[in-house]
């Protein structure tokens, strides 16, 4: 599957129930375009894993995960050893017909995502979660794999990639990642959508959600995203909201039921409380207010 | 549109970008050619955000290029083809400057309390260092050099083969269980290495520090002998890189020269513009990446808070974790009022003071305990 234009791309992946701004198609595209890593960066929750998974459909492709997180070595990345097998085999085998070759061959090979990647003959999309989370030294090991799509296994030796795998890298941005692998990435910083955009994407992920109770959802969590939270709510956790709201039956929200399922939208117990001191029921009015004019 | 007059024109552009601060090497321009190359260039908005998600590659750097991409392609003279270029760019949303998901005083593994200065003049630990007499401030000045030894260390990600390591080496014993028919007769062991983290030190000189800058500067030189990976800095109005001077010369007139370097006699403290230079052009070099920054300091910002701020975020970001040391805090009234201070905390992951002895001997317990980030 390939794309001539941004269009068409991103009318894959409308029809992968994605509904990318323009800016994500771009880059999704030049990323296919031009072969290279793109680095999708933003706030918890924005969708950038979603992007990742609604390419992987739209390219008919099959998705390789690596979630990343602080400790995460070559062990759970690229590859293992079957060490237990390797014992029972020796041990089931006469004295000293097994060699070291057939030991350390690819019937003990455990495949982790990036070896799994880089060794597939379907089309893969590799996604890189929350590199932000890994150690640096993980990070500058990847860097390697990024730059030649090789891996080297001591006994069985280099394993090329046939065919490059499109590769998806995303960052919370907890902290900066190296410039070095920037520069081999595209980047593209994904906001928080606008109100109209964040309806379409209610609407299509909750289907039979009452039109006004998701436009009122978007403009209240649009509200939340004004004041100084220690975690303002992402697309995800309207979607989640406005699923709740529906599943209870209401038509439209007011101060009682927002209180109720707050805890599906916000996250820290500190921010429910900053929400209520803020006064509840102003901020629903806001929302009715802001979601009748849109 | 003529090719070379595409490439002028991003090259151009690269520069302009340049000069606003964001690094746009060569590899990037031939990405943005080659991306204009695949999109529909009488679209304003596809080469928009072509360009910027070719030449940029940080959230810090989009202002910059916005304004650029505007002014650039608004003023300069263009080819016919390239007229539908020169436009706003579109809207942009843009989340919270910052993410600052859990700012609950940091996430370390507990800190292993060093007694560091076994039982010296308990008097002379609890002392203010700008209330001590000269030959007090003798006796601090071994004491200090005594508790700067003291080093943030981190686990190297490699193992290597150690006979009381933790964790066994696997691949090591089925080879050798080979030659015994699978039975694990050996048992090797690895484990990881310690080894020193990065610590940069930024030490405040401004007037209003006078009192502690001494013996803090101190701290400063003895912490650079304590090994390499050891970045020393003071300010005022302006930056000052001090370690290859602090290295060499006897530390009290290193730290006069230095202080006259750092200050402009007249203008204020400029925390936010010193933290800028050092992002920006240590920050560059890596210098501050994984490293424990220290900043000693009373916090008193006297230009613009909103700056500091942003410059502690792009701090906290490179750093492994950010410690502030306020002398004023040793003061059972200290309130973080000031402006400065106020716009920093959000950013510091260990709030200490550092106004006598004591307070010294929490910080590098504090710096040897510093293992984890704080939580993602």
């Amino acid at each position: 599957m390939s794309f001539r234009t941004i269009d068409e791309l991103e009318d894959a992946l409308r029809a992968a129930d994605y509904l990318p701004d323009r800016g994500l198609s771009t880059a999704l595209f030049l990323s296919l375009a031009l072969e290279k890593p793109v680095l999708l960066e933003g706030e918890a929750g924005v969708g950038k894993t979603e992007a990742a998974k609604a390419l992987a459909a739209a390219l008919e492709a099959r998705l390789i995960r690596l979630q990343c997180y602080e400790g995460l070595d070559v062990a759970h990345a690229v590859y293992e050893w079957n060490y237990p097998r390797q014992l029972l085999h020796i041990r089931a085998a006469q004295e000293g017909t097994v060699s070291e070759a057939e030991l350390f061959g690819q019937d003990f090979l455990i495949r982790r995502p990036l070896l799994e990647a880089i060794d597939s003959d379907e089309p893969v999309v590799l996604l890189i979660d929350e590199l932000d989370r890994a150690d640096e030294e993980f990070e500058a090991f990847l860097l390697e794999i990024l730059s030649d799509f090789q891996i080297t296994i001591p006994e069985l030796g280099t394993i090329r990639a046939r065919r490059r795998p499109a590769v998806v890298v995303t960052s919370n941005r907890t902290r900066d990642l190296h410039d070095a692998l920037k520069r081999r990435t595209l980047y593209h910083w994904i906001g928080h959508p606008d109100l109209e955009r964040e309806l379409e994407i209610v609407k299509l992920r909750v289907p039979g959600v009452p039109e006004r109770l998701a436009a009122q959802a978007a403009a209240f969590v649009r509200e939340l995203r004004g004041l100084e939270l220690a975690k303002p709510p992402g697309v995800a956790e309207t979607i989640d909201w406005a699923q709740a709201l529906a599943a209870l039956g209401r038509q439209e929200l007011d101060a009682e039921v927002v209180e109720q399922t707050l805890g599906s939208v916000l996250k820290y117990r500190e921010d429910i409380e900053t929400v209520r001191d803020e006064t509840l029921a102003r901020l629903v009015e806001e929302a009715r207010t802001a979601a009748s004019r849109s | 549109m003529a090719g070379d007059a595409l490439l002028r024109h991003v090259v151009t552009f690269g520069r302009v970008l340049h000069e606003g601060g964001v690094e746009v090497g060569p590899g990037r321009v031939q990405d943005a050619l080659r991306g204009l190359d695949v999109v529909d260039l009488g679209s304003r908005e596809d080469v928009y955000w072509a360009l910027r998600q070719t030449l940029v590659s940080r959230q810090d750097d989009l202002e910059v290029f916005d304004r650029a991409f505007r002014a650039w392609f608004l003023r300069s003279p263009v080819e016919p083809a390239a007229r539908s270029v020169i436009l706003d760019p579109p809207e942009r949303q843009r989340g919270r400057g910052s993410t600052s998901n859990d700012r609950n005083g940091g996430d370390f593994a507990d800190a292993r309390t060093h007694v560091l200065v076994a039982s010296t003049d308990e008097l002379l630990r609890e002392r203010d260092f700008a209330e001590m007499t000269p030959d007090e401030f003798q006796e601090a000045k071994r004491l200090i050099a005594e508790i700067a030894q003291t080093r943030p260390r981190r686990t190297s990600r490699r193992r290597y083969a150690d006979p009381r390591g933790d964790v066994l080496d696997v691949r090591r014993l089925v080879r050798r269980s080979l030659r015994t028919g699978g039975d694990p007769l050996e048992r090797p062991y690895r484990a990881r290495k310690t080894v020193p983290r990065k610590l940069v030190l930024l030490c405040d000189v401004s007037g209003s520090m006078a009192l502690y800058t001494r013996a803090l500067l101190l701290f400063l030189h003895a912490a650079l002998g304590s090994g390499p990976g050891v970045e020393a800095f003071v300010f005022g109005t302006r930056l000052t890189r001090l370690t290859p001077d602090l290295a060499r010369r006897d530390p009290e007139t290193a730290l006069e020269r230095a202080t006259t370097a750092a200050l402009d006699w007249g203008s204020g403290t400029r925390i936010g513009a010193s933290l800028r230079e050092l992002n920006d052009v240590y920050g560059r070099r890596a210098l501050t990446r994984g490293a424990v920054a220290v900043i000693l300091s009373d916090g008193w910002e006297r230009e613009d808070n909103a700056l500091l701020g942003r410059e502690m975020a792009r701090l906290q970001r490179a750093a492994y974790a950010v410690v502030w040391v306020n002398p004023m805090k040793g003061s059972p009234k200290y309130q973080p009022l000031a402006g400065g201070m106020r716009a920093a905390l959000p950013f510091v992951d260990r709030f200490l003071s550092g106004h006598n002895l004591r307070s010294l001997e929490e910080l590098a317990a504090v710096l040897a305990g510093i293992e984890r980030r704080r939580a993602a």
